[in-house]
């Protein structure tokens, strides 16, 4: 079953067009890995799945159901429910460092369940958030501030964070670019159990290891376009496109 | 040992009047400075060029002028500009309420504008990542602004603002200008009277004290916000 569908989506800032024309689905359960160049448009890609900037025209469906629709020249409203259909865990991890991790997690919650009559109660939302505490293994860090953390821990917190939404599709922009080397492990582990999970996820990434390994299906993005897209075998052991036999060369000289 | 009471009940009384024209600026100037930093970000063109006009008015010019301004304008209006307006009310007559207003008025926009700055400095350094973090969780932008990005403002502008408002407690001389019987005022009045200036400098030690409670009231607020980096 389909639970993404992207058509034709289209992103210009100013005169420079970063997405000219982007096709995608994703099956449920899939995990996808979107990897390319700096500046072909991976990111933006993300981050208009995300609503943080709004494709020029395209269509976003998911279940199915079209949440976002726009023409050239239209900027049309997200709703609340378009917008939680899709979690997004950032480079730089972004947690609010006046709250304690558990607080962090709570948040949004919190919020949306003020004020509804049979929402959740804030003990539902604890347990909920102590038990994904344990699942990233941050249980002892529960009190913490994210200041008191490295940046693997503060990266795992705002996996659990966003996942405290359930999100029907969690994004990843690269996840482990701003972690020191050993620090990157014990993120990827965390991302690896949520496959595990039956978690559909997306994740842009650099680390071509890793992508190869827990991806369903790797997609290669330059200039804008989906160059090359398949198995992880397909796109790594024998890439079809220049563009993608060229990127991973290079990836490859530097090791 | 008479005039020591004497000088000390009328310096005390100057405080008094110091220290009311303070809080009340302080109670004005800290919500209006948030209304002019709103309209200086505002993304309506017109609005933000007209509040930075001001802003740069209220900050370019002394604020003893400006004083002067609020208080002897509004007359000379009558007088010259229209005439014909005589209902009989008056803005600012020679009583001295109405001169503590005027004076009162003076500083409240003179350090709204400066408060402004410091809020739109505090608020433009907030990283972006933290609206866009409260976007993706499902947050409005009224969340964002008072659930996430509010505390963090605060903690970043108690420096600045800690200084200001050191800087305002002193300021408040500025009314004598205008015959507020405020502290320098009545030392001033020890001076010219009775020959005297050691009251001045117990008028100089009135600020210093207060000043140093000021301080360390700034610094357990801070203290207060160490909990967090930010």
């Amino acid at each position: 079953m389909k639970i993404l569908e992207i058509k034709n989506l289209r992103k210009r800032f100013g005169d420079t067009e970063v997405l000219k024309g982007v096709d995608l689905s994703l099956q449920k359960g899939e995990v996808l890995s979107i990897i390319g160049s700096s500046g072909g448009g991976k990111t933006t890609l993300l981050r208009c799945m995300n609503f943080l900037e709004r494709a020029n025209c395209g269509e976003i469906v998911v279940n199915g159901k079209t949440v976002y629709s726009a023409k050239e020249g239209e900027k049309p409203e997200v709703s609340p429910e378009a917008q939680l259909s899709f979690g997004l865990v950032f480079q730089q991890f972004n947690l609010f460092p006046q709250y304690s991790v558990i607080e962090n997690l709570m948040l949004a919650p919190k919020l949306r369940a003020k004020g509804k009559a049979g929402g959740e109660t804030v003990d539902e939302i604890r347990t909920r958030a102590e038990s994904l505490l344990l699942r990233v293994g941050l249980e002892e860090k529960a009190d913490d501030y994210p200041c008191q953390l490295s940046g693997g821990q503060q990266q795992r917190v705002a996996i659990a964070r966003a996942l405290m939404l359930a999100p029907e599709i969690l994004c990843f922009d690269e996840p482990t670019s701003s972690l020191d080397p050993e620090l990157t492990g014990e993120v990827l582990n965390v991302i690896r159990s949520l496959k595990d999970n039956g978690h559909t996820m997306i994740i842009v990434t650099h680390e071509m290891e890793f992508a190869r390994y827990v991806s369903d299906r790797v997609v290669f993005m330059a200039d804008g376009v989906i160059e090359e897209e398949g198995t992880p075998d397909e796109v790594f052991g024998n890439p079809k496109s220049e563009k993608t036999k060229a990127f991973l060369s290079v990836g490859m000289g530097k090791l | 040992m008479e005039l020591f009471i004497e000088v000390f009940s009328k310096l005390g009384n100057g405080f008094i009047i110091a220290l009311l024209l303070f809080a009340l600026t302080l109670i004005l100037a800290i919500p209006l400075g948030l209304v002019m930093c709103f309209c200086t970000m505002s993304k309506f063109k017109p609005l933000s060029l007209f509040s930075k006009l001001i802003v740069w008015v209220l900050r370019g010019t002394p604020l003893m002028l400006q004083v002067f301004a609020i208080f002897y304008l509004p007359g000379l209006l009558k007088l010259f500009v229209w005439p014909q307006m005589n209902t009989g009310w008056v803005w600012f007559d020679n009583t001295f309420s109405t001169r503590f207003i005027a004076a009162l008025v003076a500083f409240a926009i003179n350090y709204a504008a400066y408060f402004s700055e410091i809020y739109r400095g505090g608020i433009e350094s907030i990283p972006k990542g933290q609206y866009e973090a409260g976007q993706v969780l499902g947050l409005t932008k009224k969340q964002v602004f008072f659930k996430i990005v509010l505390l963090q403002v605060i903690k970043r502008i108690i420096p600045p603002m800690s200084n200001e408002i050191i800087t305002l407690i002193k300021d408040t001389a500025l009314a004598n200008t205008i015959a507020v019987y405020e502290l320098i005022f009545e030392a001033k009045e020890f001076m010219t009277v009775d020959g005297l200036i050691w009251p001045l400098f117990v008028a100089g030690g009135f600020y210093l004290v207060f000043v140093g409670l000021l301080t360390i009231l700034f610094g357990r607020l801070e203290k207060k916000l160490d909990y967090f980096k930010a």
